[in-house]
């Protein structure tokens, strides 16, 4: 074991760090509220800065680095370890977890199970070694064997206390880990999990109206949280918007699971699948009467669709980062969203 | 005031925005807003963001990383925003745009809002003081009588005395305001040691006689005081002191 003293802009902290393990995780399992977002090494939201002792960066290539001034000492608390005690500083104001607040901790998970969802999307579920807590919208980092550093994947489902967590996986080519994923059956392996992560997170007690926002596989968080919805009765008197867009009607997925939610809520759940590239068959149209569909990308058909229909919205925005821009964009300069209506964990 | 050309206007977009650096490599976001223009820091001061890369729809401007939004007519924050812009004297002569250098006490978040009589009033109580790296500005015990805004440097604090101080964090933002128990008149001791860990240059001002200007006009004395309560809740919540 090892010691970080943390000095923040406010006060100061000190932790136990282990071998290998991350500063920030180690951090935040042990109650201290510090910067991040992604976790995972390319949003650059928890850098701080090195002022003694010696590290050990797990991925030197992290895209997340290109925020850091280096010359000055400036390094990434996830994906670097302490080789030595060390002294860091961060320049914001770092606090205790909130009280109530589900701290996160390090989990062995077994993949229980996987199917495709469509030819390039993977479902799986995670059996973790003890059951957890976790808020509908957050996410975990999964690390697999032998690949590398960990990925954030948000939970499809929600329950408020299990030992299973489902997930869902886009192929990327080039993806060090969606490739293992596709090209090997993962039943049975085993993971670590650090979690669960992530402030874009809905809880009934907020009284608002609730738009999603999700391209491909972002989808997964706004499951988590039409599943919450539907299960507290929430959307009874609020209102649920949900927008999913994929490039085709074949690319779409979770469809039974959607209509599931609209026929639970008919009057007060909106939900869209927008296709960038094609235009719905009337066949499609027919197996899915409870959805609608439309043509374009998901923040101009979302953007189209919730015109005169802000008020006291709360949004959620998930999915690749040029889809999430795009949408933040178009709430705050267009539908005028004040910024903390505004809910997403940035992974660019 | 010393005025530095910066661009010409039609460099900058009508209703847009444009960031240009100054010969002495400052980087300044120009903006323009119906038939005024405004000149601020260009990079966020939250996580150095490169602020001309953020949404501006003429009267907000929003930073794209974490959606801190400002209002461009006076530099305040608005909404997710924690602090508000540095801000410049901005001059048009001709066709060209021209800046001053900005206070720190123009860009000090516990004078947000207060008028500009009261705030020449303050400025002129102001006295401008540098200290060299390593030195104290003042120490646990010692007695109370300004309150200090930072115009450049680090001042870092500590609590407790002698081997028993942690640290209690550090400022390094122009226009912070420490050394606040100046304000109150039941604090007559310092309770945080505030060191300069580089050479720092502050505003220092009497708290008796910013309490004597704020009480001529009283509706500045009740912002400056509901900035005050701000700034001390938000430090009493991370039992941090300065």
């Amino acid at each position: 074991m090892m010691k970080v003293q943390v000095k923040a802009r406010n006060r100061a902290f000190g932790f136990d760090t282990g071998v290998g393990e991350s500063v920030l995780y180690s951090g935040l399992r042990t109650g201290v509220a510090l910067p991040y977002e992604c976790a995972t090494g390319t949003c650059g939201t928890c850098k701080a800065k090195l002022i003694e002792g010696e590290l050990d960066d797990q991925w030197p290539e992290a895209p997340g680095r290109k925020y850091l001034k280096s010359d000055q000492g400036e390094f990434l608390m996830c994906q670097c370890a302490a080789k030595t005690d060390l002294s860091i500083e961060i320049g914001n104001f770092v606090s205790e977890a909130t009280p109530g607040a589900v701290i996160p901790a390090k989990f062995t998970g077994i993949v229980g199970g996987s199917r495709m969802l469509t030819p390039d999307v993977k479902a799986f579920t995670v059996e973790l070694d003890r059951s957890t807590e976790f808020d509908a919208g957050q996410f975990v980092a999964v690390r697999f064997p032998g690949i590398g550093g960990y990925r954030g994947y948000s939970m499809v489902n929600f329950e408020r206390r299990t030992q299973t967590l489902e997930f869902v996986v886009k192929k990327l080519p080039g993806g060090g880990v969606s490739e293992w994923l596709f090209d090997n059956e993962p039943t049975g392996v085993e993971l670590e999990i650090f979690g669960p992560l992530g402030s874009a997170t809905f809880y009934p007690g907020m009284g608002k109206n609730v738009l999603c926002i999700a391209g491909g596989s972002g989808i997964a968080g706004m499951m988590s949280i039409f599943s919450r919805g539907c299960q507290e009765n929430y959307f009874a008197d609020h209102q649920g918007y949900l927008f999913f867009g994929v490039r085709t009607a074949n690319d779409a997925f979770y469809l039974d699971e959607l209509a599931a939610f609209k026929a639970k809520h008919p009057e007060n759940l909106h939900i869209t699948v927008a296709l960038s590239t094609e235009a719905v068959t009337d066949e499609v149209k027919a197996a899915f009467p409870g959805l609608e569909f439309d043509t374009g990308f998901v923040h101009e058909v979302a953007a189209r669709k919730m015109k005169d229909h802000y008020d006291n919205i709360v949004a959620y925005l998930a999915g690749p980062p040029p889809a999430v821009d795009a949408a933040i964009r178009t709430l705050v300069l267009e539908a005028r969203l004040s910024a903390d209506s505004i809910r997403y964990d940035k992974f660019s | 005031m010393s005025l530095t050309r910066l661009c010409r206007i039609e460099d900058v977009p009508k209703d847009g925005m444009q960031s240009f650096e100054t010969e002495s490599g400052e980087k300044v976001l120009v903006l323009s807003s119906g038939d005024e223009y405004f000149a601020y820091q260009a990079i966020c001061p939250h996580q150095e963001v490169e602020l001309c890369e953020g949404f501006y729809d003429g009267c907000v401007l929003t930073c794209h990383q974490h959606l801190w939004q400002w209002d461009v007519k006076t530099g305040a924050p608005m909404g997710l925003a924690e602090t508000g812009l540095e801000f410049y004297e901005l001059k048009i002569e001709g066709d060209e745009i021209f800046i001053g250098s900005s206070s720190a006490l123009d860009v000090a978040s516990l004078f947000e809002g207060v008028s500009s009589e009261t705030r020449d009033a303050l400025s002129k109580l102001a006295r401008v003081e540098s200290y060299d790296e390593g030195s104290t500005i003042y120490q646990v015990g010692d007695a109370v009588q300004d309150l200090y805004v930072l115009e450049s440097g680090r001042v870092e604090f500590q609590l407790g005395r002698d081997d028993r101080v942690s640290p209690a964090g550090f400022i390094l933002r122009k226009g912070e305001v420490f050394g606040w128990a100046a304000l109150l008149s039941d604090q007559p001791m310092r309770i945080a040691r505030a060191t300069c860990k580089e050479a720092s240059s502050v505003l220092a001002l009497n708290g008796r006689e910013v309490l004597e200007a704020l009480s001529k006009d009283p509706s500045a004395g009740y912002r400056v005081m509901t900035s005050l309560v701000h700034l001390v809740t938000r430090y009493l919540a991370s039992s941090g002191a300065k």
